[in-house]
């Protein structure tokens, strides 16, 4: 079996996703383009939160983002609606859900058959097509077992023989080593990779760095702290001007010198909350540069204000906290 | 499935038991094999009335044009005491006349004394029983002849029902017809079977409503039953309608598949319903002839109550949305 590379062309231009959450406004992907080619192993990586999921979401055509483009396999994604939403979402892209998500009461040949049945292929075409794609990642011999009798690599399987039913260009995959230890990881990650040497295109989510090696490209959607040594900045503010909005990325780390700064939150409804005032001498945005995240807040000043800048380097010295974290053990090689 | 089940068996029974209050009313006056009916003017029929008059008027009406038989026949109401206190319709007729119930055991009335009692009264043949004053050899027995929901009849000589109930004076509350009347005596009104039976059925008329109401409230207790089944499911699978949904299965697919489930549901309560009915009818106080409507109708209906109870699921199958899927 093998797909024409040419199919499975993904390009992802400005994309941004907003939801809401708690009643606030989340932007985990602001202005990402991405392109990659039918053949290649492609990961998301990047911490919890920082929008790998979303984005297979979107590729998936299951949330609609907020602006930008996405095709996939010469499909507008975000156009899709109605039949042809069901139809892309059965040819076109093949998903691997995280949590397996295998029906429980079905044994793994008929757990491979539902796609196939759902798309109104006849019974024994469907039990014949689900026999040969768990053959494919090698559980001939487990088609009549359930779920519950089958370890989290061979559920896994029967989750990649299910998003190959309708033998789609593109698979995507969402954390699809997170259930499992290192020896069905083994198995899984050969299959990955083994579905994109045959010219699909591969996307996984992840955050296990080891699957780095096997992969043609990587989207990295954690932003990485700048810990590189910079001069401090000098800021002037007016009343009411704004050092960061909420959802920015952010490198520098602000001590407020003179005036006085408020801390905001911006609702779902665009009315804002005010969490907190910085006054002379203190520090705040430190949490974005720190562990990557972007600015959970809008810092803006109340009157005339000056403020200082620093690098996450210089803030640690300045603030006295620890520059690394000590190791208290280390695996066996 | 089996709770559902159970409340379509005794939708059954209900329906069993309306039917049967019809039934004893056209099998009793179908025992009397007459035409017509003569009761004084100002009654409305003669099982529901005790106003008397004198026995002679039948050879008046036995000899109108048309007539080819006509018999005095005395209704009274009474209790009697077997292994409980029962009540019981006491029927005098003229032994060896015209009225002669259709026997399902025994002999017809011969001599005073005699007693022809309906199987319902749980009498054998042979026993005796002490009614209006005084003793009765039950020497026949009828079935299914009841009337006043399920209250049974007992024949015995007209002369001794007025004995015991009239101090011996010969009057009687009807006269049995057989031909046609072109007008009644004076100060008599004729009545047909059709009038004399809707006449029987006015007394229970509000038993047969709140059985009807309560047919209809258990239809919706088992609509609830099987929504809620329904819902429930859909609630615990709405992970797998999300997978279903990011996999491509379309939510007509979807819909179809939970519809079908609602039919099979309904349908093996329906058959759940017709065990159940069989077993539970001989413990039924009164009696149920489940007519075999009611069975043709049940996973008729059955099928629609499953259809509506499962909209709630449904929706919720619609509502679900994909990228469920992809929680962890």
């Amino acid at each position: 079996m093998s797909v024409a590379a040419a199919t499975a062309d993904l390009r992802v231009r400005d994309l941004v996703i907003e939801y809401s959450s708690g009643g606030y406004p989340i932007r985990p992907i602001d202005g990402l383009s991405v392109e990659a080619s039918g053949g290649e192993l492609v990961l998301l990586l990047g911490a919890s939160g920082c929008g790998k999921t979303t984005l297979l979401s979107v590729l998936a055509a299951i949330l609609t983002p907020h602006s930008g483009a996405v095709s996939v396999a010469g499909v507008d994604v975000i156009a899709l609606h109605g039949a042809s939403l069901t139809d892309y979402r059965r040819k076109t892209v093949g998903v691997v859900f995280q949590a397996f998500n295998l029906v429980p009461s079905l044994t793994a040949v008929e757990n491979v058959m539902v796609p196939l049945r759902g798309a109104g292929v006849r019974s024994r075409a469907a039990r014949a097509r689900a026999t040969e794609l768990l053959e494919r990642v090698d559980l001939g011999h487990r088609l009549q077992h359930r779920p519950s009798g089958m370890s989290g690599g061979q559920q896994q399987r029967v989750a990649i023989a299910r998003a190959l039913a309708h033998d789609p260009p593109v698979i995507l995959a969402d954390e699809p080593t997170a259930h499992l230890d290192y020896i069905q990881v083994d198995g899984v990650l050969k299959l990955m990779r083994a579905l994109a040497d045959d010219g699909r295109l591969v996307v996984v989510a992840t955050h296990d760095e080891r699957m780095i090696p096997l992969a043609d490209g990587v989207v990295n959607l954690t932003p990485r702290a700048d810990t590189s040594p910079r001069d401090p900045e000098t800021i002037h503010l007016e009343a009411g001007e704004a050092i960061f909005t909420q959802g920015d990325r952010g490198d520098l780390v602000y001590v407020v010198e003179s005036g006085q700064i408020q801390i905001l939150r911006t609702r779902d409804d665009r009315s804002e909350e005010d969490l907190a005032r910085i006054d002379v001498g203190s520090y705040f945005g430190e949490l974005a540069p720190m562990f990557g995240l972007r600015r959970s807040a809008t810092a803006r000043a109340i009157g005339p204000t000056t403020l200082t800048g620093y690098g996450l380097r210089d803030f640690r010295e300045k603030a006295q906290l620890p520059s690394d974290t000590k190791i208290l053990a280390q695996a066996a090689d | 499935m089996l709770a559902a089940g159970l409340v379509f068996a005794l939708t059954l029974l209900m329906s069993g038991v309306s039917a049967s209050f019809g039934n004893e009313i056209k099998h009793t006056v179908a025992a009397f094999d007459v035409d017509s009916w003569i009761v004084p003017a100002g009654v409305s029929g003669p099982f529901t009335s005790s106003r008397v008059f004198p026995a002679s008027e039948a050879d008046k009406i036995a000899a109108l044009p048309g007539v080819q038989g006509a018999e005095p026949v005395l209704l009274m109401r009474t209790s009697v005491t077997t292994t409980s206190v029962r009540d019981l319709n006491v029927i005098g007729i003229v032994p060896g006349g015209m009225v002669n119930p259709k026997l399902a055991g025994g002999r017809s009335l011969r001599a005073s004394g005699d007693m022809i009692a309906d199987a319902s009264l749980g009498l054998r043949l042979g026993s005796t029983v002490r009614a209006l004053g005084r003793e009765f050899t039950v020497v026949g027995r009828t079935q299914g002849l009841t009337y006043f929901a399920g209250v049974p009849v007992a024949f015995v000589p007209l002369a001794d029902l007025q004995a015991s109930a009239l101090n011996g004076a010969p009057l009687v509350t009807t006269v049995a017809v057989r031909g046609s009347i072109v007008s009644p005596p004076a100060g008599y009104r004729v009545l047909s079977n059709q009038a004399v039976k809707a006449d029987l059925k006015r007394p229970i008329g509000k038993a047969t409503q709140t059985i009807s109401f309560i047919t209809v409230l258990l239809w919706i207790v088992a609509a609830g039953i099987i929504g809620s089944i329904l819902y429930l499911q859909a609630i615990e699978r709405s992970r797998d309608f999300a997978v279903f949904k990011a996999t491509g299965v379309a939510t007509r697919t979807l819909l179809s598949g939970l519809a079908f489930q609602a039919i099979v549901l309904a349908l093996s309560a329906a058959v759940a319903a017709y065990v159940l009915s069989f077993l539970l009818t001989p413990a039924m106080a009164m009696a149920v002839s489940v007519p075999m409507s009611s069975y043709v109708v049940l996973p008729v209906v059955a099928v629609l109550v499953g259809l509506a109870s499962s909209l709630v699921a449904l929706r919720r199958a619609v509502t679900v949305d994909p990228a469920l899927a992809f929680g962890g």
